[in-house]
């Protein structure tokens, strides 16, 4: 029973139906009261009344002796003989109790009265149903009207219930109107106070929906502006080679499609990995990782590539420190910090990799001797793309933005600041966590 | 013929650079915003190649953020240089932009260096306020997109700076130009020139061309007959 139409029905008829059964009980006990205190009165006064007139007038005896008449009116004489009795009546208590009773004779209640005068003891018989009867009926005719509303009510309820209802059918067909591309508010006013929470919700989503989209398609875009430069390098490097009139000149030639190869193939990787490492992508496994040996490892990849250009690499990650994460992508934001450094650092020079357990959360730190990044520019370094003028390098702008993108992965902060080593640097700051402890 | 490419990825410069140079242009590089203004607004080319995304380059101070700002500037400036707008941005509101803010063509990355080096030639042609393809002076018939020259009908073999040199000359029938003048349209920033280079070149056109072809202005330079 789903639709709030039909529970709604139920239950209201259901109410109704209590509502009629506690009337009616209710009538009936208190009719029933009445009716005893009623007829217990006039059961006393006839008693009383016969015996004050001393015997029955023949009028009097025809009236008794009617079928009609409830009541039976015995007589006895004080050793037990019957002398009289208004109607012949088998189930009759045959001997009086003197005052108020009430007797049970074969099955049958009966409310008694007797009373003793000299020589005679009267009594008057009434039946007990007579009065449950009559207290029934009461309690039926009190229940009656409310029986009848009832088709009324429900026909009432079904309407309201369908004019109630109708804010959410509204609110259902516009919500099925929409596809992905039509994503703006749903209307919310007029609609009720118990329905509008549910359009705001939905609105919220739909935000949220339409942030996300816009973010992927602007990323898309991003991503194909960005393949266009190493494939317009390819394109003239192989017109290059056509045009190359001797040995040297192709193998100039052959190198340098070699080399834009290579780096539309590195822009192609950290485009994947940054579409992994954004929040909604597939889910990793966040576990216990030793953030030392993750910056290890992934010094240890970029050290053949500083060595190639004249840059050393020095660790201090004396302890294991550990974080909850992932340790794939955690390598991926060391490298890109490492590949930065490296690519921005002057032969000769050295870049310093530290982590550090502390109290406050694990501390990755990357120093460099390179330029550094001017505090203005220190923001949009961040962003998917961004390229500094400085430096000449042609990396693929997503370095930073991949590691900002892991960093907030792992509830992770990156600082830019200025380097006592005179260039960048870099500290990644890990929230403190309460499930593991550092050794 | 000098061209300067404005383009801030390394690969791309560097292979339209020897690209171009293969052709027989002169050709200067820079890669920001800031050296593309500094260089446009003190030295003369006869066309450039202009990259819109660029970083906007040290001292920039925000005044030239990027391309457009750069064509704006020149435009402000009232430098008619011819400009083809090299770029990945290929929406049409960017290539409306482009060419409203001055550039003489549009060319979206990436591009055929064939159809390059056709729009520039294109573009060079117009500038020169000229419909047809062929130079022609005197019997002598330069086509800049074969980079064939004829003298009355029979094929002349030339180097490709002697034709670098012819062509700047046949550009502008009856125009004088400098040594100085030529040796700027034939080398770019870096490239070793020897002394008596442009005399040795004229010496080589009069010898394929008749001694007559090229006339010398005395002390001021020389020049074709129109």
């Amino acid at each position: 029973m789903t639709s709030i139409r039909v529970r709604l029905l139920v239950s209201l008829l259901a109410l109704l139906a209590l509502a009629a059964a506690v009337m009616g009980a209710v009538t009936y006990g208190n009719v029933l009261d009445e009716t005893e205190a009623l007829f217990d009165y006039q059961l006393q006064q006839m008693a009383l009344s016969l015996r004050d007139q001393g015997e029955i007038a023949a009028e009097q005896a025809d009236n008794f002796a009617d079928a009609q008449l409830d009541f039976v009116v015995q007589i006895w004489t004080v050793d037990g003989r019957s002398i009289y009795q208004s109607r012949p009546h088998a189930s009759l208590p045959a001997r009086a109790l003197l005052g108020l009773a009430t007797l049970n004779v074969e099955g049958r209640a009966w409310r008694t009265y007797s009373v003793a005068t000299g020589d005679r003891v009267i009594q008057i018989a009434q039946p007990v149903e007579i009065r449950q009867r009559l207290a029934a009926r009461a309690a039926w005719r009190s229940v009656l009207p409310l029986l009848l509303m009832a088709p009324l009510a429900a026909i009432g309820i079904w309407w309201l219930a369908a004019r109630n209802l109708a804010p959410l059918d509204r609110l259902a067909g516009e919500v099925r109107s929409r596809d992905e591309q039509s994503l703006a508010p749903l209307a919310v006013s007029g609609l009720p106070d118990e329905v509008s929470p549910l359009a705001r919700a939905l609105n919220a989503l739909l935000e949220r929906l339409r942030h996300s989209l816009d973010t992927q398609r602007a990323f898309v875009a991003d991503a194909a502006h960005e393949l266009r430069s190493p494939l317009t390098a390819l394109k003239l490097q192989l017109e290059l080679l056509r045009r190359a009139g001797n040995d040297a000149e192709r193998e100039v030639a052959r190198n340098a499609i070699g080399a834009g190869i290579d780096r539309a193939t590195r822009l192609v990787e950290q485009l994947l990995a940054l579409a992994r490492s954004e929040r909604g992508a597939a889910p990793v496994v966040m576990e216990k990782v030793d953030l030392a040996e993750v910056a290890r490892r992934a010094v240890a990849e970029t050290v053949p590539f500083a060595t190639s250009r004249g840059v050393e690499f020095e660790l201090a990650a004396p302890a294991p420190v550990f974080v909850t994460g992932d340790a794939v992508s955690l390598g991926l934001l060391v490298r890109n910090l490492a590949d930065n450094a490296t690519r921005y650092s002057p032969p000769g020079s050295r870049v310093e990799v530290g982590v550090a357990g502390a109290p406050g959360g694990a501390l990755l730190r990357i120093d460099d001797a390179g330029p550094g990044i001017p505090e203005t520019e220190r923001q949009r370094v961040f962003d998917r793309f961004y390229r500094r003028a400085e430096g000449g390098e042609s990396g693929s702008g997503l370095g930073m933005a991949i590691v900002r993108s892991v960093a907030a992965m792992h509830a992770a902060t990156v600082a830019l600041d200025r380097s006592p080593a005179g260039g960048l640097r870099v500290d990644v700051h890990f929230a403190p966590d309460r499930s593991l402890t550092s050794a | 013929m000098r061209l300067l490419i404005v383009e801030d990825d390394r690969m791309i410069g560097e292979s339209l650079q020897r690209a171009l140079r293969l052709e027989g242009y002169a050709v200067d590089w820079v890669r920001d915003a800031a050296a593309a203004d500094g260089t446009l607004a003190s030295e003369r080319f006869d066309l450039v190649l202009l990259d819109l995304g660029l970083p906007s380059g040290a001292g920039a101070g925000g005044r030239v953020a990027d391309g457009l700002d750069v064509l704006r500037a020149a435009r402000a400036r009232h430098d008619a240089t011819p400009v083809i707008v090299l770029t990945a941005r290929d929406a049409r509101g960017d290539r409306v932009a482009g060419l409203d803010a001055g550039a003489d063509d549009y060319l979206v990355k990436p591009f055929e260096l064939d159809e390059l080096n056709a729009r520039i030639r294109a573009v060079v042609r117009r500038h020169a306020g000229r419909a047809e393809p062929l130079l022609s002076a005197s019997g002598v018939t330069l086509d800049p997109a074969a980079r064939r020259v004829t003298r009355n009908g029979i094929a002349v073999a030339l180097s490709a700076r002697e034709f670098a040199v012819l062509e700047a000359l046949m550009a502008k029938p009856g125009a004088v130009l400098s040594r100085t003048q030529l040796e700027d349209r034939l080398y770019g920033w870096g490239e070793e020139i020897e002394s008596n280079a442009i005399s040795v070149y004229i010496h080589q056109l009069r010898r394929k061309l008749g001694s007559e072809f090229i006339r010398n202005a005395r002390g001021v330079g020389y020049f074709v007959e129109p």
